[in-house]
C-alpha cells in the first residue's frame, strides 16, 4: 500500500454571496512535494489557501490530511492537523527574539514558557535544533527587527514548519508570496531554502514570480476564476505558457511597442549629488517622455537616490537644476509644486492613507484648482477607475480594503492625474503585483511617458528593466558604474549584471 | 557572490548599547561637576542617604512605568493613586485622628486599593477602547477624589513619631530603607521584564500591537495587567510617600507624575513603546534626584530648579531621537 498523500481536496467550493470565489477544485499534493500555485490577483488563490488554514469554512467539498477527512472550523484546527503557514503579511514580533517568536504559539506542560516563566537557555535550544532544521544560521537571540527579510523569512517558515510538525511528522507548509519584499540575490537564497523543504514535508507556493514558481516547484496549480485550469509539471511548461493559461492569452510581445522620443531638454538635470554613506558623485538627466530604469545590488544607494531625487532625503553635496535653472532648497513640498511625483516601495506606510476612501487618495496630490469633491474631480476619478480597471469599481471604499494590486493602480493614478506632471519616481512599483496588474502599471507607465513626463524606476527584475525603461543606470555602492542605451546599445542582463557586482 | 554569504547572521544580539552608557556617563558627569562645586556637602554619607531616600518613591514608580510605557501606553494616574492609597494607610494606622489601626493590614489594603485603581485603568482602557492617556487622566483625578474623601473635614492625620514615620530612612544596613524597598521592586521589575511572558509581551505590544493580535496573543489580558502592576506600583509609593511625610495628604504625590515620565524617558525608554527598560528608568531617576539635590546644595533657587529640569529633559529626548531624524519620520 503507498502512503496516501499529504492533502486531497475533493470538490471544494466556497462562494461570497453571489460570488463564487472557490469552484469544485480537488487536487492532490503528494509527501515530499513542492507544488506552486499561480493565478491573478482575484482568481481565488487566497480563498483556497483560507480554506487550507481553516480562516474560511467550504460550502462544499471534502478535504483530506494524509488520508484521514477533516473539517476546519478555526485556523487552530488546521495547525492541530499538521498545517503550517506563512502569511504574506509580517507576522513576526519585532521586538522579540527569534526564540521567542518561534515559541509563541507554544502551551502546554513541556514548554519553555510555562506559568509564564521563561526558560531562555531551553527557549533558545529549542529554536537553534528548528533553525538549524531549515538552514538559517541566524542566533536565535537576535530580536527579529535586527533581522534582514530574508532571514526573518527563514524565521517564519521555521515557525510554520515546528507548528506543522508538532502535529504530524510529515507537515505541510502554505507560503503565500514569501518572497515579494525580497530583493533578488535574497530571493535566490530562499528559493533554495524552499527547494530543500521537501525533504521535511510538502509545500504549497504561491507566488506571482513564475519563473521562480518554475525554478522551485515539482509542479504548477494554475487557477483563474476560482478554477484549477491547469495542473501541469515544472518541466512541462514555459513561463509564456503559464501566463497564457492564467490569463487566458497569450502573454504581451516582448518587442517593444514604442519609440522613446530623443533625449531633448532635460527636464530635471543632477549633478555630482552626495550623501555620505549612501551614494557620491552620481549625476544624471531625465528627459521628458523617456523612462530611466537604475538598477543595483543590496547596498548600491538607488533607493536612497530616488528619496533624494524628491527630496526625502537630505544631500550633502550637489546639485539640481530643473528646466535649466538650478534650485536652491530642494524639499519634499518644492518637488511636489515643481511637478515631481514618487510612489515609495512601502506601499502601505507611505504611499498611500489607508483609512481615506480610494477617491480621497486619488485627489492628495495637486491637480489644480478643481476641488476633490466638485463634479469634475469626481468625473475624473470614475475615468482612472474605469481607465485602470481597478476592482471593486467603488472609489468611495476605504483604500485598505482593496488588493496590492489596485492599490498600487490608485497611487498611481494620484500622480498621474497631477495636471502637470514632470517627474515621476516610481520604486519598485510591481512588487507584489500579478501580471494583469503589472501590465496595467507598464501601460500607465508608458502613457505618462507619452505625455511628456520623465519616469524614473527601480524595477525588481533586470529583466522588467530592459522591456519597460529607455535608458538604463547601473549602480554599485553608491556610484554609477554604466549608462545605457537600451535600443542604441541593445544591453542585456548579463552586461547589467557585470556592472552591478 | 555566493548565495550563502546571505544567510550568516546580519546582526548578532546586543547586551549593551552605546545609548545606555550615554545617561551613564551624564550621570558621572553630574556627579562629578556637583562634587566640584561642593566639596565639602554632595559627597558625604549623610547626603548620598538623603539622594537615596529621595530616588525611592520615583524609582518604585518608575518600575510600573516603564512597563506601561513599553507597553506603548501611558499611566498619568500615579499621583491619584499615592493619595488614594496613602490615605488609605493612613487612616487605617495608628494615627493622631484615632480612627482604627489595622497594623500591617493598613498597608494591605492600600495595596488593594492601588491594584484597584490599576485594574480599572486597564478594564476601561481595553474593554471601552479608549485611549490609555484620557483613561489614566480621569482614574487620577477618581484617585485624587477618593483621597479628598477619606481626608474629609477634620484635623490632618499624623502618624506618631518613631516607629513606621521613622522606618524609610532607617538605615540599618547602611542605605535607606525607602531605598532597600525601592531596590527590591526594581529588581522584582527587572526580572519580570526578561523572564515572564507579562513583561516580554509588554514589548512584545509595544513593538507591534497588531502583530500580536494577528499572532492570537491575549493583547487586552496582558495590558490590563501591567496596569495593574502600574497601580500596585502607585500605591506602595503612596505608603512610602506618606511614612516619609509622617502625616496623611490627598496630594502626598504632588510633582510625581513629571518626575516619573521624565526619568523614563530620560532614561531611554521610548515613548512609542517597545524600546527601553527598567535598568534604564534607574539611571534617569538618579539623574533627575541627583541635578535636584546638586542644584539645592550649589544654592539654585526652587524656580530655576524645574525649569532646569525640564531642559534635560528635552534635551535628553532630542538627543534620543538625533539618529532617527528623517525627513518622512512622523512625530505626533
Amino acid at each position: 500500500m503507498t502512503t496516501p498523500a499529504a492533502l486531497r481536496l475533493d470538490g471544494v467550493s466556497k462562494s461570497f454571496g453571489s460570488v463564487h470565489a472557490v469552484r469544485d477544485v480537488s487536487l492532490t499534493i503528494a509527501r515530499h512535494e513542492v507544488v506552486g500555485l499561480v493565478g491573478e490577483n482575484g482568481a481565488g488563490k487566497s480563498t483556497l489557501l483560507k480554506i487550507l488554514t481553516g480562516i474560511h469554512t467550504p460550502d462544499a467539498g471534502t478535504i483530506e490530511v494524509a488520508g484521514s477527512p477533516v473539517r476546519f472550523s478555526r485556523p487552530q484546527d488546521a495547525v492541530a492537523a499538521g498545517i503550517g503557514v506563512v502569511h504574506q503579511e509580517q507576522s513576526l514580533l519585532p521586538n522579540l527574539s527569534v526564540a521567542e517568536n518561534l515559541a509563541v504559539h507554544d502551551a502546554g506542560p513541556d514548554s519553555p514558557t510555562r506559568f509564564g516563566l521563561y526558560r531562555w537557555g531551553r527557549l533558545n535550544a529549542d529554536a537553534r535544533q528548528v533553525l538549524d532544521r531549515v538552514g538559517s544560521r541566524v542566533d536565535p537571540r537576535t530580536l527579529v527587527r535586527d533581522l534582514s527579510f530574508v532571514d526573518r523569512q527563514m524565521v517564519e517558515i521555521a515557525r510554520a514548519l515546528r507548528v506543522g510538525e508538532r502535529a504530524h511528522t510529515s507537515p505541510l507548509l502554505v507560503l503565500d508570496e514569501p518572497t515579494a519584499v525580497l530583493d533578488r540575490d535574497e530571493t535566490e537564497v530562499l528559493e533554495q531554502e524552499i527547494a530543500s523543504l521537501k525533504e521535511v514535508g510538502s509545500v504549497v507556493f504561491v507566488s506571482h514570480r513564475l519563473d521562480e514558481v518554475r525554478r522551485i516547484c515539482d509542479r504548477i496549480l494554475v487557477m483563474t476564476h476560482g478554477e484549477l485550469v491547469a495542473d501541469r509539471r515544472s518541466e512541462e511548461v514555459n513561463e509564456a505558457e503559464i501566463f497564457e493559461l492564467m490569463i487566458g492569452r497569450r502573454a504581451d510581445a516582448r518587442e517593444r511597442s514604442w519609440t522613446a522620443p530623443a533625449a531633448a531638454e532635460p527636464v530635471l538635470e543632477a549633478t555630482s549629488l552626495r550623501r555620505s554613506g549612501r551614494f557620491a558623485d552620481v549625476s544624471l538627466a531625465l528627459h521628458p517622455g523617456r523612462c530611466l530604469a537604475i538598477v543595483g545590488a543590496l547596498g548600491s544607494g538607488r533607493e536612497q537616490l530616488c528619496r533624494a531625487l524628491f527630496g526625502a532625503v537630505g544631500l550633502d553635496g550637489g546639485r539640481i537644476e530643473l528646466a535649466g535653472r538650478p534650485v536652491r532648497s530642494w524639499s519634499m513640498r518644492s518637488a511636489v509644486e515643481q511637478g515631481v511625483g514618487y510612489v515609495s516601495s512601502e506601499r502601505r506606510v507611505e504611499a498611500m492613507v489607508g483609512g481615506l476612501s480610494a477617491r480621497e487618495n486619488l485627489a492628495l496630490a495637486p491637480r489644480g484648482t478643481r476641488p476633490a469633491g466638485s463634479h469634475d474631480a469626481r468625473r475624473l476619478t470614475e475615468q482612472w477607475f474605469e481607465r485602470l480597471d481597478v476592482r471593486p469599481n467603488d472609489p468611495d471604499v476605504a483604500l485598505d480594503r482593496f488588493s496590492g494590486g489596485n492599490q498600487q493602480k490608485v497611487v498611481m493614478a494620484k500622480w498621474l492625474t497631477m495636471t502637470d506632471l514632470k517627474v515621476l519616481i516610481l520604486d519598485h512599483p510591481l512588487r507584489g503585483l500579478d501580471p494583469d496588474a503589472a501590465a496595467a502599471v507598464n501601460a500607465e507607465i508608458r502613457s505618462a511617458c507619452e505625455r511628456g513626463a520623465a519616469v524614473v524606476m527601480l524595477p525588481d527584475t533586470l529583466e522588467e528593466a530592459l522591456e519597460t525603461a529607455d535608458d538604463v543606470l547601473v549602480m554599485r555602492d553608491g556610484e554609477i558604474t554604466a549608462r545605457f542605451d537600451v535600443v542604441a546599445d541593445a544591453p542585456t542582463s548579463l552586461d547589467l549584471l557585470e556592472r552591478m557586482v | 557572490m555566493s548565495a550563502a554569504t546571505h544567510v550568516v547572521p546580519t546582526a548578532s544580539p546586543r547586551r549593551v548599547s552605546p545609548r545606555e552608557l550615554g545617561e551613564v556617563g551624564a550621570l558621572v558627569l553630574l556627579v562629578v561637576v556637583f562634587t566640584a562645586l561642593n566639596p565639602s556637602t554632595f559627597v558625604t554619607l549623610t547626603n548620598i542617604r538623603t539622594v537615596l531616600d529621595q530616588a525611592s518613591v520615583p524609582l518604585i514608580l518608575g518600575v510600573g512605568a516603564t512597563l506601561v510605557i513599553l507597553m506603548g501606553s501611558i499611566d498619568l494616574s500615579v499621583e491619584g493613586v499615592m493619595g488614594a492609597a496613602g490615605m488609605t494607610f493612613i487612616l487605617l494606622s495608628d494615627n493622631t485622628r484615632k480612627t482604627v489601626d489595622l497594623g500591617a493590614g493598613a498597608i494591605v489594603v492600600a495595596l488593594a486599593v492601588g491594584l484597584a485603581l490599576g485594574l480599572l485603568s486597564g478594564l476601561l482602557h481595553t474593554r471601552l477602547r479608549v485611549p490609555s492617556f484620557i483613561v489614566t487622566l480621569g482614574v487620577w483625578f477618581v484617585g485624587l477624589g477618593i483621597a479628598t474623601l477619606l481626608f474629609g473635614e477634620s484635623v490632618i492625620p499624623f502618624l506618631p513619631d518613631g516607629g513606621i514615620k521613622a522606618w524609610p530612612s532607617h538605615h540599618p544596613l547602611g542605605v535607606p530603607n525607602s531605598f532597600l524597598l525601592a531596590l527590591v521592586i526594581v529588581v522584582a521589575g527587572l526580572l519580570v521584564a526578561r523572564f515572564t511572558t507579562l513583561g516580554r509581551m509588554a514589548y512584545a505590544i509595544g513593538g507591534d500591537e497588531q502583530v500580536a493580535r494577528d499572532n492570537g496573543l491575549a493583547v487586552d489580558r496582558y495590558k490590563v495587567l501591567v496596569f495593574v502592576v502600574a497601580g500596585g506600583c502607585g500605591a506602595v509609593a503612596g505608603i512610602l510617600a506618606t511614612m516619609q511625610l509622617g502625616a496623611g495628604s490627598a496630594t502626598v504625590g504632588v510633582g510625581n507624575l513629571f518626575t516619573t515620565i521624565a526619568a523614563v524617558v530620560i532614561g531611554g525608554t521610548s515613548l512609542g513603546g517597545g524600546r527601553g527598560g527598567i535598568h534604564r528608568t534607574v539611571v534617569g531617576v538618579l539623574l533627575l534626584v541627583v541635578l535636584q539635590n546638586g542644584l539645592v546644595l550649589s544654592g539654585v533657587s526652587p524656580n530655576v530648579q524645574s525649569a532646569v529640569s525640564g531642559a534635560v529633559l528635552i534635551v535628553a529626548v532630542a538627543a534620543a531621537a538625533w539618529p532617527l531624524r528623517d525627513r518622512l519620520r512622523i512625530v505626533t
